[in-house]
């Protein structure tokens, strides 16, 4: 289809140009010459776009440095209004490391029979590992439950009373999916073996965690949202003042011509500014809370001998926040001007 | 150029602006707005202007129904028409070079290309020694011949003028014509609305009288 329109606009050309020759014997550029200025136009149109672009960023800035005490302000708000989720999201961010490791910390504990020997008890493992849900499994020995038995508990010599190891041996078996309801299905598969005496697996608390993080993650998108939406008002409401401050500049520019976009774009250009600055001091307050809680974070977490340090942004995740609060900033501008323009009629 | 047929002109329901207009403006004529104050004059330039539309009948500017231009076309319709309004409406945060350049500005002119036209017509109203100045800084006849500059800048076929002598003394005001004229001379048709009946009177040019909306006179002309 594509080749033959080409075809029969080549064709054209050349009648043309044939025509052409009959009269203007010379001129056979002319049609290649429509071509190239239609070219041009629309080349010298992006042009003069970018150039607009490029001056509307600039003066927009310059708009912005003029007032320095009002603008920063403006983004001082915006900024408080991003960094409390941005807290929450960094929080979160360490909720999910802790919950890696809680997921490894989720173990079924398989009770054998006390007449189970080593030998059958080494056939009871392989067994347990033939399932395919098992990642992997870990033998524990009648003596060894006892030593970690004794040293828990401390009861040395209450145990060392006893004739013999009233303790089976045990394997701890690391599930592939840590699912509640999958756990059970293969405590149920496991307890089936011929062998084993009881499998055990304690759900309640890590559920209980899950469910706490589910919460986090919820409260946290919940507070995004409403944050952001503030951060669209505070922007909205700016542009909205700067619009009706330069009204009669919009009624003039709209009387000679100017289209909607051309009207926007200056004050689209203040609200991702709005939004690009309240980022950049929303890092610097998150930079400067860690600053200033990191020290006794890391003296609490030493009195439990461990080693704790408060979660930073990454590149990535400054990159996010800019990106994100320059688009809010861009977005609150748009929603503003949008809805004035409607309500200028040039007089 | 500009056709009227039948136009009617109401305002909330009530108020009649206009009323069975029905007129012709050729390619290239000249001609005069007149009538007291509140006859549609301003009316009738906003139709041409599509800053609104008619209530009735049709209105036809350069080829294009008004009526049926969509809002996205509107913005490009207008740039063919340039106006002078009786207050000028010049931007006073910026100096005068900038003011005439606005739109050549909106229509993405090339900035040099845009600095000669800026140029051309600063100087064809006499001001191009004042570029750099603000308007603030100049006079009510300057203001008004700065505000002809920015409409003439992009080479409009249609000039439309409301009441562009109001504010100005006699010799001004022929002075001001005089322009009007020079740009008419070289094919741009041109349409002013004014009450200033003496001024009128000395230019032998067409002249639609209004009252109450209505045309009660198309005279002179040729």
């Amino acid at each position: 289809m594509k080749s033959s329109a080409t075809s029969k606009r080549r064709q054209g050309a050349a009648l043309k140009t044939s025509r052409q020759a009959a009269t203007k014997p010379a001129d056979d550029k002319t049609p290649r010459r429509g071509a190239r200025s239609q070219q041009t136009r629309f080349s010298s149109r992006l042009r003069a776009w970018g150039r607009h672009h490029r001056s509307m960023a600039w003066d927009s800035f310059q708009r912005l440095v003029r007032y320095p005490l009002g603008n920063l302000l403006t983004m001082l708000a915006i900024a408080i209004a991003l960094v409390l989720p941005a807290a929450l999201w960094l929080t979160l961010d360490s909720a999910r490391l802790l919950d890696a490791e809680l997921d490894e910390s989720a173990t079924l504990t398989v009770y054998l029979a006390l007449s189970t020997d080593d030998a059958q008890a080494l056939r009871i493992e392989e067994a347990v590992n033939a399932e395919p849900s098992v990642l992997e499994t870990q033998m524990i020995s009648a003596e060894q439950g006892m030593a970690e038995f004794q040293q828990s508990l401390g009861l040395d010599d209450a145990l060392a009373g006893l004739e013999s190891n009233p303790l089976p041996i045990s394997i701890v078996v690391r599930p592939e999916s840590v699912e509640p309801a999958a756990m059970q299905q293969l405590a149920s598969q496991l307890e089936a073996l011929a062998g084993v005496d009881e499998v055990r697996l304690d759900l309640a608390w890590v559920e209980r965690l899950r469910n706490l993080a589910e919460l986090g993650r919820r409260v946290a998108l919940a507070l995004g949202v409403l944050f952001g939406l503030g951060v669209l008002l505070v922007v909205g409401n700016t542009i909205r003042l700067s619009v009706e401050s330069r009204r009669r500049e919009i009624e003039v520019v709209m009387l000679i011509g100017a289209t909607h976009a051309f009207v926007r774009r200056p004050f689209l250009y203040s609200g991702a500014w709005y939004g690009l600055g309240g980022g950049l001091l929303a890092l610097g307050l998150l930079g400067l809370g860690n600053h200033w809680l990191s020290l006794p974070v890391a003296a609490l977490a030493a009195s439990y001998g461990a080693s704790f340090s408060l979660p930073q942004l990454d590149v990535t995740g400054s990159t996010i926040l800019l990106s994100c609060s320059t688009l809010l900033g861009w977005l609150g501008a748009w929603l503003a001007v949008t809805r004035h323009l409607s309500s200028i009629r040039p007089q | 150029m500009i056709a009227f047929e039948h136009v009617g002109k109401r305002y909330g329901g009530r108020f009649e602006a206009l009323a069975h207009l029905s007129f012709r403006v050729a390619r290239g004529e000249m001609v005069f707005l007149t009538g007291h104050s509140g006859a549609g004059k301003s009316s009738l330039l906003r139709l041409i202007m599509r800053l609104e539309k008619p209530s009735r009948g049709r209105v036809v500017v350069a080829g294009h129904d008004i009526a049926q231009l969509h809002a996205s076309q509107v913005p490009f319709y207008r740039r063919q028409i340039g106006v002078v309004f009786q207050d000028h409406q010049l931007l006073f945060d910026r100096n005068i070079f900038h003011n005439v350049s606005l739109p050549l500005e909106i229509q993405g002119v090339e900035p040099r290309e845009a600095a000669r036209r800026v140029r051309a017509a600063l100087d064809k109203v006499g001001l191009l020694h004042r570029e750099k100045a603000l308007p603030i800084e100049l006079s009510g006849g300057e203001q008004q011949r700065v505000g002809i500059a920015r409409a003439v800048v992009n080479k409009p076929a249609l000039l439309l003028a409301d009441e562009p002598t109001g504010n100005l003394d006699p010799q001004l005001s022929a002075d001001i014509m005089a322009l009007f004229e020079d740009f008419n001379r070289i094919g741009t048709t041109v349409m002013v609305a004014s009450h200033d009946l003496a001024l009128i009177a000395r230019l032998h040019h067409r002249t639609l009288r209004l009252s109450d909306g209505r045309l009660v006179a198309d005279e002179g002309g040729v």
